[in-house]
């Protein structure tokens, strides 16, 4: 079981990275998730799974999931 | 070829273009107001020589339809569109254009205000300017 994570803006230049695919274990939450990827640390954060934003870090992982690891939107 | 009116693209837009489609879709349009977001040469102290953009694409779209809908939804207006570049920007270009279409000012004026802020808060895009000491991200939305 895997999911794929996706870095955007400055996150993404510091780990050097946009995208990586992470194995998850039954269970697994958006919270595990951010510290296995080494995000756990970056604050603020906007948090996205399979293109809809998610704000509860207990939410469930599921394999195949989309997630996306975002600093706080600056467009416009 | 017609144009969808929420759109996220490199190329340069028209802002007469999207005024003029706004008008063609309904006579009864008697007010238009718009907000056209240009890159600025100076920011946060530093001169900015250039203003790269980032997007979820995807997400980014269906975010600004989304705005659209809401828009049409809460406002007394008539029409709405939306228009957001993504790429190498210099100082001077066009980067975002709302163009509110309405019966009558107030709506939309007041429309257009609340589209381009909230567009800054929930469409995933981000701008990283080039300066003469280096590359910043932009973390805040002004």
């Amino acid at each position: 079981m895997s999911v794929n994570v996706l870095f955007f803006g400055v996150i993404a230049a510091r780990l050097g990275e946009h995208k990586r695919a992470v194995a998850i274990s039954e269970g697994m939450t958006l919270s595990d998730l951010l510290v296995t990827v080494g995000c756990n640390d970056f604050k603020p954060l906007v948090l996205a799974v399979n293109q809809t934003q998610v704000k509860d870090l207990n939410r469930k992982l599921s394999s195949g999931d989309e997630v996306a690891i975002m600093p706080p939107f600056s467009g416009g | 070829m017609k144009q969808a009116s929420v759109r996220i693209q490199a190329k340069d837009f028209s802002v007469q273009d999207e005024v003029d489609a706004v008008r063609a879709g309904s006579k009864r349009v008697g007010g238009i107001a718009t907000f056209l977001g240009c890159a600025r040469d100076f920011s946060d102290g530093q001169d900015v020589d250039s203003i790269s953009f980032e997007q979820y694409a995807g997400m980014a779209l269906t975010a600004m339809q989304a705005l659209q809908k809401e828009a049409l939804a809460t406002f007394d207006i008539i029409d709405l569109r939306i228009v957001h570049r993504i790429t190498t920007v210099q100082a001077g270009d066009q980067i975002v254009l709302i163009v509110v279409g309405a019966e009558h000012r107030g709506p939309a004026f007041d429309a257009c205000r609340w589209v381009i802020d909230t567009l800054k808060q929930r469409v995933p895009i981000w701008k990283k300017e080039t300066t003469p000491k280096g590359e910043s991200w932009v973390t805040e939305h002004p």
